[in-house]
């Protein structure tokens, strides 16, 4: 009996776990040799004794490791909060479509968490990018990630950081500053539904990496399903398989 | 080499794993983790007369060793299927098991009849799903409709023909007879329970709500799945697939215990997508080691001992 490899079911050894803001943490995870992945994809994790596995953008993948940046939110995350250098972490990914990749002058916004895939696009365009992201509050702010980002806002202004408020509120400003030609976006549902609309006012394109709760995390359960309008005619679309980056004008917010 | 084999009626499989409806699409999208032709039988995703979107609100929740699920039957419709999704099972030698749900007695009727007509050896009836408001689960719950619906189907439909019982009802065992009774080639259960699967949270002096109202599966049913199929085992002739939170060979193994001719993997292929083929590795070494050379001589002994 042969046990085969199958190209999306992996396993990689925790090689860094560090707390780096209020319940955030940084992951790193060594991959299998021919592991590869692209900006805007993710990977989802088995969480020991839970039917669904959680989902996580990737953050960067570098010299065969892949970073995540996660958010301590339930019993999921717990789990993976309290792995240890060395554990073992079974994972399913690469998955999903991605960032479209091109050199258009690009402007990255990532709230919160949602930071993670925007960084790891602008490390792999490295240059004709511009980050802003926004956080709650100073204690948000992943320390890995401060130096790495052009413009910061928190809701209260506490930090040293650039601007007070949610950081929808200097998207109009920063368009005009840095005229990109794309936008991609990561956060919280509302900060996708604003910035898609503020780029769709200036013209210009906007891509949305999604989150959504999924069970299966490879297009069969039809659980994380979004509705698309593609030309006036309505489609669904799975976040895990179709996304999770969609263009924010075909969203039906 | 083990016989893995089941053959009891118009039921034939190769092997007695199958993956459930609605946890293994059509099957294509499982290339990437397993080869699916090694299952004893793929159940498609259910499929109607025209194709559904499904649900608009949140359709999955997880809950303690389960999940909640309230999709609403989206699916491709059966023109597609048959155009798109089944040149593609023929020719990969999967061999597969369509489920079917109608709104209403002629649209299964008419499901059945296609599939007749498509040469699909073998159908599901899906009379249990609890997440759509028409036809399906009311089926599923009186005994009566059900061994009529059962009975036109079978004027039309001359391959295996299965139905899938839900645990929703007051005696079980009724609703089984009366799909024996009009021509079932097999039952399976169970379909998922009534369930309601919530995370609340306070934050701010606010509550929050997160909450999905639908079929619960996964893990946390197995007790229950496997008290029906020891119930339905008492009063059916014809084969019992057994599924239910079913997620290692040992799991497998209680279900033969109690009656199950064959079984389906559910919940468990989403966290572990290979979970399937694992088992019948494991199925099959168990036999080797253990002398059994036949899935009937293994379920035979599973079955000759009283349980204590």
């Amino acid at each position: 009996m042969t046990i085969q490899k199958h190209k999306k079911l992996n396993k990689g050894e925790v090689t860094h776990i560090e707390r780096v803001a209020n319940e955030m943490f940084l992951i790193k995870i060594k991959t299998a040799p021919d592991f590869s992945s692209k900006p805007g994809q993710f990977i989802s994790i088995l969480c020991d004794g839970h039917a669904m596995r959680r989902p996580f953008s990737i953050m960067n993948f570098e010299k065969g490791e892949i970073s995540l940046l996660f958010k301590r939110k339930g019993d999921g995350t717990a789990f993976i909060s309290a792995l240890k250098v060395g554990d073992t972490v079974d994972f399913i990914g690469a998955m999903g479509n991605g960032f479209s990749l091109n050199n258009d002058r690009i402007l990255l916004v990532g709230a919160g968490v949602g930071v993670a895939p925007v960084y790891y696009l602008k490390k792999y365009l490295k240059d004709g990018v511009r980050l802003i992201a926004g956080f709650q509050n100073s204690g948000e702010i992943p320390a890995c990630l401060k130096n790495e980002i052009d413009f910061i806002s928190t809701d209260d202004g506490s930090g040293e950081v650039q601007g007070k408020g949610s950081i929808v509120d200097y998207l109009e400003e920063q368009i005009s500053r840095y005229q990109p030609d794309r936008i991609c976006v990561c956060g919280p549902h509302i900060v996708l539904k604003l910035t898609s609309e503020i780029a769709k006012a200036h013209d210009i394109p906007c891509e949305v990496a999604m989150e959504k709760t999924m069970a299966c995390s490879i297009g069969v359960c039809r659980g994380c399903v979004i509705t698309l309008n593609k030309n006036g005619k309505l489609e669904n679309a799975s976040v895990c398989k179709d996304g999770p980056v969609f263009l924010g004008e075909e969203v039906v917010w | 080499m083990v016989d893995l084999s089941v053959r009891k009626g118009k039921l034939s499989l190769k092997n007695p794993i199958m993956t459930a409806s609605g946890t293994f699409g059509y099957a294509d999208e499982f290339e990437d983790f397993i080869d699916v032709s090694r299952l004893g039988a793929v159940v498609t995703k259910a499929i109607s007369l025209n194709p559904r979107p499904g649900n608009s609100w949140n359709r999955v929740i997880e809950v303690t060793s389960g999940m909640i699920n309230s999709i609403g039957l989206e699916n491709v419709g059966i023109e597609k299927f048959i155009s798109d999704k089944l040149p593609v099972l023929r020719k990969k030698n999967i061999d597969f098991v369509v489920n079917l749900a109608g709104s209403g007695m002629d649209e299964y009727v008419e499901l059945a009849r296609i599939c007749d007509a498509n040469k699909i050896h073998a159908v599901e009836l899906n009379v249990s799903c609890p997440n759509v408001k028409s036809g399906c689960l009311e089926f599923g719950t009186d005994a009566r409709t059900l061994g009529e619906l059962v009975k036109s189907v079978r004027e039309v439909y001359n391959g295996c023909l299965i139905v899938k019982l839900t645990p929703n009802v007051t005696r079980i065992e009724d609703i089984a007879l009366a799909a024996q009774e009009n021509g079932a080639d097999a039952v399976s259960a169970i379909n998922t329970l009534k369930g309601l699967g919530m995370k609340l949270s306070f934050k701010n002096g606010k509550f929050y709500r997160e909450q999905v109202i639908g079929g619960f599966s996964g893990m946390a049913v197995k007790p229950v799945a496997l008290g029906v199929v020891n119930r339905l085992k008492s009063v059916l002739d014809i084969p019992i697939i057994g599924l239910g939170g079913i997620a290692s060979m040992h799991d497998v193994l209680e279900f033969f215990a109690v009656g199950a001719d064959a079984v389906q993997i559910g919940t468990a292929n989403f966290t572990t997508p290979d979970i399937s083929v694992r088992i019948i590795d494991e199925l099959s070494v168990f036999m080797e080691e253990n002398g059994f050379r036949t899935l009937e001589e293994l379920k035979a002994e599973l079955r000759c001992f009283p349980p204590r």
